[in-house]
This record gives C-alpha cells, structure tokens and sequence, in this order.
C-alpha cells in the first residue's frame, strides 16, 4: 500500500500518462467497490460494515503495451498488480490484499479475428464471455465455454482460473478451447504462445498461465476454439433412488463415449433443496439431467443408449420437460434471492478425482461437514456435473443459515469449515480445487496438495516474478 | 418504493453480477462501480457506514440509466432501477443533489419539462382516441407528431393531442423527484378525464413504460383501466397486417438499421414491430446492429443528458459506432428523444438519421 502522498501522486501520474487520466480512478467508491470480488469472504467483511484493504489505483489499459509499462511503474516502486477480469470469482483471486494498481482489463474487449475455416476466435482478454458468444453466434458459431458466470466473467477471467462451463463433459474446459494467447509477463516483456497447442516442439510451457491467476503475468489476447451450433439439443431427466448407480450411469457413459454435453447429478439434498426451489418439481432421489447435441440423428441414438444404461441400473425415465426445463433454467440457481446469499455462510469446496474415489470423497466430505459443524446447522449438498472419460468433478457446497453475526467470529468458523472438506478431499485422493481456482481461499493449501513438487513452483514464481509485483498472496504464493 | 424495499433489493443485487451483459454504463465507461451490483454496492455500503453521501456517492448514483436493461434481464425481476429512484429521492430531500436536478425541478415546475421556457398547451376537445405529444416530441423532435397525425388519418383517426409540451413524469421520477413526477402524472390524467378518450397512442417505448408501469411502481399512481395504451409502432404494425393501412416503398436503396430506442428493452414484445414497417417501405438492405432488441443499449437520452453528460454522450456515440460497423447508412427510429441525440452525432459517423413516423407518411400509398 502506498502511504506517501507525495509518491501516492507521483505513481497516480505516471499511471495516468500511460493509460490517460480517465483511465485512472482513485475514487473511494472504485476503492470499494473493487475491494471484493464474489468471493464469501470479503461479502461477509463488508455486509457486516468492515473495511476491506482497497487498491491504491484502478487503472484500466487499453492494451498489452500499456500493461507492460505498468509492469515497469510497478517493479519500479516494488507494488502489487492485481489483474482484474470480471470479479466473479469465489476464491478471492482477485482481492488487492496489499494494495496497489488493480488493473481492470475489461477495457479491452475487442475481438480481433474469427476464423470460420479453422473455427476460431481471437480476442481480447477483457471481453465478457457472453458477448463474444453473441458475436459468435450471428455467424453460426458458439464458444462453447458455458459457465454460469458467462453474463459477467472475461474471457480472460475464463482462462486465468481453469474455469469449466455447463456443457464442458463435451467440449472441454475453457483451458480445453485454447489453441494460443498473448501474456504480459511480470517483467513487462509482450510473449505469444505457440499458435497451436498440440505439437512436440519442446515442454508445453504455455500451460503455466493457465491457473496461475494474476500471479505469473496478464493474460490479455487468446485464440479460442469454436464449435458450429448444434442442429439439435436432446435433454431428458432420470431420477435414480440410488447415487452409486447414478455414478456409475455417468462413469458408463463416459467411458463408452457416449459424449453426452452435460450430465448434471444432483445428489438427494440437492435435489430436495435447490430443485424443487428453483426448478419446482418435488422429486425424491437423485435428479440427473442428461444432454446430447449435434447432428439430431446421432444425438438420438447416443441418447437412447445412454437412457438403456441409466434403466439397466433402476432409474426412472423422467422425460423430456424436466431435462428442458433444467436447461432453460439452469443459470437461474446463481440469481438472488434463490441464489446462496448473505447473511447465509457459504461455500463451494468442489473437487475433482477419478471414479474410484469420487465416491468416496463425497461421502468423507459429507461425514467432515455435517458431523464435525452438526451444532452449527450446516447442510450439504452436491452434485456431479463436469465429467471426463476418467472421472467426474463433484460440486460440493455447505450453508450454514445462522452464522456468528460477529465477523472475525464468521471468518474463522468458515475457514475451519473449508480446513475439514479439504483436509478429507485430499486425504481421499481429491484435487483441491476442479474449475473455480485457488485464490486466496486456498492458497493455504497448495503446499500440502503439491507435497515435495512446490518447491518447483516456488522456484518458476521467483524466476517469472522476481520482485514478487504479480497478485501476491494467492495460489499459495507470498509476497 | 420504501426503504425497507430500497434494501431488499440492493442488498439482493449489490454481489449479483448476472446483468453485466447489457450493463450500458459500465460498457462505455469500464468503471464497475457504474454497473448496476457496483451501484447497488454503493448504496448498500452507506447504509452499513461504509461510505457517506459526497460528491463521489452521490455522482455513481445519478450515472445510472433508468434505462431498464439490469431489470429486464433479471431472472427474478429485481427491481434496481425503482431502488436507484428511491435512493435518489432521499439525496435530493438531503439537498445532496447535483445542483442540476434542483433546477431541473424548478423547470419541471414552471414549464412542466426541462426543454424550453414554454407551458404546456392545454387539451383542445374530446375523442376517442388520444394521442400523448410529450415534451420531446414537441420540443426536440415536432416533425414525429405531424407524421403521425397523418399516419393516424390514414386509418381514421383524428386523436385529442394531450401532454402538448409537458413531460410525461419518467425524468422527474428518474431524478428523485417524485413529488414533482406525480404533478405531472395527475396533469396527464386530467388531460385524458378532459379529453373523454378510451384509448391513448403513445410515440415511444419510454411513454409506454412510464404510463403502464412507473406511475404505479414507483408514483402509486393507478392508470386509468377505461383508457387502453398502445405504441403507436405496435399500433400502426397491426394495421398493416390487417390491410387497414398501406404503404409503397421508397426509391432509397442506401443500407439502413432501425434503432431500438431508450426504454425498448423494456417492452420485449415491441421489436417486430417497427422492422416489419421498415421491411414494408424500405427496400435497401436491413442491417442489425450487435445492441438491438433485448439487448439495446440507450442513446443519452435519459436523465444521463443533465446529470452525466459525458456519460450520455458516450452512450449516444457506441450507438453510433455500433450502427457504422453494422454496415447501414441510414437509421431510424421512432422516440423523437433518442433521435435527437442521434440526429446531433450521427454526421461524425457519414450517418444519416430518420424518423420511422415520418418516413411511413411520406410512403403513405
């Protein structure tokens, strides 16, 4: 933080001989504003009338060049730059916890090029998602990264954490899309990526921006893969009494390659609690909802050998309105007042591992929550939504509806939430983390994820930040 | 909207991000604290000590568009901008205001809008049907109301003109002057008891709003269930569809795109309309801007003109350049506040403006 008002101005100047004066805010209101991203955390700080640390300066670039000289302001005066996308983060990835320039990129939303041979889109990272879809779209075309955060995340913002839409079981995560991108380093030096990312031209270097959010450099250009739009979506519902034959409905599709767009399983709390509350229908068991697009011919036949599975293993054939009526509807459970939302204590500890274990994670993390926090009424509910040939990611949530009201008393009580979901996730085999990221959340637990390999990524931080300037304190790095 | 609403519905979406899309203000001016949850954080940041009413606050506030877009793409139907409305009203009770808005309600006062130094002229007979002429139409744009007086002669009708010259209460009530909205509104509605009419034909999207919708929302004020509203675009669409009124095409052969004015994102059902109009008369090629439909963005035609300026313009000129790159040459539309704001850029652009209304009388077969 800077605290001199006389280097205060002087920065405030050099930013704004870059960027232009408007593009510079050091307004009280931006301050704030800025000072929280999605995360719980921070919401809860300010809901219950606590100052946040705020960024020195909000500075918006308009272009790669702007942001390597802000690199030069920033190493120069050794203050912190946190990249800034969308603020729809829940891992407070995006927090200025020591201050500094929060560089906005959402200045730089054009698109460059869409390519309907080769079936691809360059764009600037700033774009928000939805709006380069919109564009997309009018030529027939979809970027398939559909996450639920596409109204108001960046494309950058899409990258940055390894993010993963709603029809990813398909087309992959957002990380999935990208063949290359333009990266601002820390040092300031303007680098490109290979132009594809499939090749055996050396190590696949390009891959250690991607989750590395803010903390490596500024992702401010990529070239994304695209998809036609598909002749025909096929939704339908099954309900199973049982979760493990709803799993192993999903593993066996998967792993026949059946390449369902979504299969979205909703373990029975989900499906009592935030089924019935968005979506109405009063359904005892597991709600899946199952997908198949493309050519309608293929689609119908991917289905019916998906629906013989899912009856092979007891399920109830649901239909076709309630598969619809998901899809429709499924960006809803993210809109207040149905959404999690303060006061209630929250959180998403998903995870991700291979279908011998997922299992089991979620029955560990379950027995972790509701046992160890039983007096303070927490729920938990998941479910299975982002699936690959080898597992399937399991979107894990806790709520507690009367938290302290003091909050240094809430902070703690969510943090030791968030220690026993993760402490039985990775003692289960389980990733810390599938598509939200680490942020500051859980920064704290990348040394025990990574075990003797972090030192390495301590190194490589060192190497591409030497002074430290790039978002310190998140994914396990310091300043 | 009470305060107890006012809190509700900031609180609901001061960390919802879900109507960043078609977030007008903050596209153009990239600040988050200009997006509506970054309002709503503002607002809720206040009331909780966080910040205090000052020239900062107090300008995020009055940024806002009162163009509808957040509300009409909530799932849920949030209703931020009567919120913003509400919260603004306190400021001016505070005398925390922009000096503008104070003189903006002296106008509104004497000469019942903020255009010229001119009463309003009162209603002349009685009908069946009436047409609001408003204070933009009379002031900024008069050659709408010819037209449509005309258009309205071609199927037979002779409407009372009401509301010559008088605002209709949509920027009082968006300044956070409700008192002064709700003098407006009752002028109106003694205007429709004088004129005797069970029908009203309104020029625009933003008319339609704040007669359907605003004066209950956010005035308490019921519109009068003898009196059917209707658009004068969806109006004059029907006819044509059933043969009532017809039209022959230009010569011109100049690329063109309809703009969807201010507020039609408020009105989802009104797009076709006006294209199925153009389609009839035009026969250059209809072009589409990226912002149309329900996802139009405002021109500056709102309270934006008086209190953010610059941020009006800004909005009126991504119009604009959103209309060059679409490839038209000619744009039309139909509220005469938007284009007014259109009409003074467009030359920067090679573009040329149009009246919808005028264009149909002109074509009148």
């Amino acid at each position: 933080m800077v605290t001199d008002q006389f280097l205060y101005e002087m920065i405030r100047s050099e930013l704004a001989e870059i960027v232009g004066p408007e593009h510079v805010s050091t307004e009280e209101t931006d301050k704030l504003v800025y000072s929280t991203d999605w995360a719980w955390m921070p919401q809860m700080w300010l809901d219950r009338g606590q100052k946040l640390r705020t960024p020195d300066y909000i500075v918006h670039p308009g272009s790669a060049e702007e942001i390597s000289e802000i690199m030069d302001i920033a190493n120069k005066y050794r203050i912190p730059v946190v990249p800034w996308g969308g603020g729809s983060g829940t891992q407070g990835a995006a927090l200025p916890i020591f201050g500094g320039i929060l560089l906005d990129t959402k200045r730089m939303n054009q698109i460059i090029a869409i390519d309907e041979q080769s079936l691809t889109v360059t764009a600037q990272a700033g774009i928000i998602i939805e709006h380069l879809e919109w564009a997309v779209n009018e030529k027939g075309l979809m970027f398939p990264h559909y996450a639920a955060s596409s109204n108001c995340a960046t494309l950058g913002g899409a990258l940055a954490p390894r993010g993963t839409g709603t029809i990813s079981t398909k087309y992959g995560k957002a990380e999935d899309m990208l063949l290359s991108m333009q990266v601002v380093l820390p040092t300031g030096e303007i680098i490109r990526t290979p132009p594809v990312p499939q090749h055996a031209a050396g190590p696949d270097w390009f891959r250690l921006f991607l989750g590395s959010e803010g903390t490596l450099g500024v992702i401010t250009e990529a070239t994304m893969r695209l998809d036609y739009l598909p002749e025909a979506r096929l939704l339908r519902a099954v309900l199973f009494d049982d979760l493990s034959k709803a799993l192993e409905a999903g593993r066996l599709m998967m792993t026949h390659r059946l390449e369902p767009f979504v299969i979205r399983l909703y373990d029975h709390a989900s499906t009592r609690t935030q089924v019935r509350k968005i979506l109405g229908y009063d359904f005892s068991g597991a709600y899946v909802v199952i997908g198949f697009d493309g050519d309608p011919d293929i689609a119908a036949l991917q289905e019916q050998k998906a629906m013989k599975i899912c009856t092979d293993l007891g399920a109830i054939d649901l239909g076709r309105e309630p598969g619809e009526k998901w899809w429709d509807h499924r960006y809803d459970f993210y809109y207040p007042p149905h959404s999690l939302k303060l006061p209630w204590m929250y959180g998403t500890t998903e995870t991700v591992a291979t279908f011998d274990k997922i299992e089991r994670i979620y029955w560990a993390e379950k027995e972790a929550v509701e046992e160890g926090f039983a007096d303070q009424g927490v729920q938990f509910i998941g479910h299975f939504s982002h699936w690959f040939h080898w597992g399937v990611m399991l979107y894990s949530r806790f709520i507690i509806e009367q938290p302290p009201q003091d909050a240094k008393e809430a902070l703690r009580l969510h943090n030791r939430v968030w220690n026993a979901a993760m402490q039985s996730v990775i003692a289960n085999g389980g990733m810390i983390n599938e598509h939200h990221g680490v942020g500051l959340k859980l920064s704290r637990y990348m040394r025990k994820q990574y075990g003797p390999a972090w030192p390495l990524l301590l190194k490589l931080k060192k190497t591409f930040d030497p002074n430290g300037i790039m978002n310190p304190g998140k994914t396990g790095f310091g300043f | 909207m009470p305060i107890e609403n006012v809190i509700l519905t900031t609180d609901n979406c001061r960390y919802c991000l879900m109507c960043r899309h078609v977030a007008s203000v903050e596209h153009v001016t990239h600040r988050e604290a200009l997006s509506p949850h970054g309002i709503a954080l503002v607002i809720a940041s206040v009331q909780r000590g966080l910040l205090q009413w000052n020239a900062d606050t107090v300008g995020v506030i009055y940024s806002a568009a009162d163009n509808g877009n957040s509300r009409a793409h909530c799932v849920f139907d949030q209703p931020l901008p009567e919120a913003i409305a509400a919260v603004r009203a306190e400021i001016v009770a505070q005398k925390l205001a922009p000096a503008v808005v104070y003189d903006l309600d002296a106008r509104f006062k004497e000469w019942g809008n903020p255009f010229k130094q001119q009463k309003p002229q009162p209603v002349a007979g009685r009908g069946e049907v009436a047409l609001f002429v408003g204070d933009e139409a009379q002031y900024l744009w008069p050659a709408t109301v010819t037209a449509a007086l005309a258009l309205l002669k071609a199927v037979g009708i002779s409407p009372v003109l009401v509301g010559m010259g008088r605002s209709n209460g949509y920027l009082a009530s968006s300044l956070g002057l409700p008192e002064t909205a709700r003098r407006l509104a009752q002028a109106t509605l003694a205007d429709l008891e004088t004129s005797g009419v069970r029908r009203m034909l309104v020029l625009s999207p933003g008319d339609f709003f704040t007669f359907n919708q605003l004066y209950d929302e956010r005035l308490g004020i019921d519109w009068p269930a003898s009196v059917q509203l209707s658009e004068l675009t969806t109006f004059l669409a029907d006819c044509l569809e059933g043969g009532e009124i017809k039209f022959k095409k230009t010569t011109q052969r100049a690329p063109y795109a309809y703009i969807d004015p201010s507020h039609a994102v408020r009105l989802p059902a009104r797009h076709a309309g006006p294209r199925r109009l153009l389609a009839r008369v035009l026969p250059g090629p209809a072009r589409e801007l990226f912002w149309r439909c329900e996802r139009a963005h405002p021109v500056g035609s709102t309270a934006l003109q008086f209190t953010q300026p610059d941020i009006a313009e800004k909005l009126t000129l991504a119009r604009l350049e959103d209309a060059r790159q679409s490839g038209a040459q000619m744009l039309i539309s139909d509220d005469p506040g938007t284009l007014k704001c259109l009409g003074d850029k467009a030359s920067q652009f090679g573009l040329r403006v149009q009246g919808l209304y005028e264009l149909l009388a002109e074509q009148l077969d």
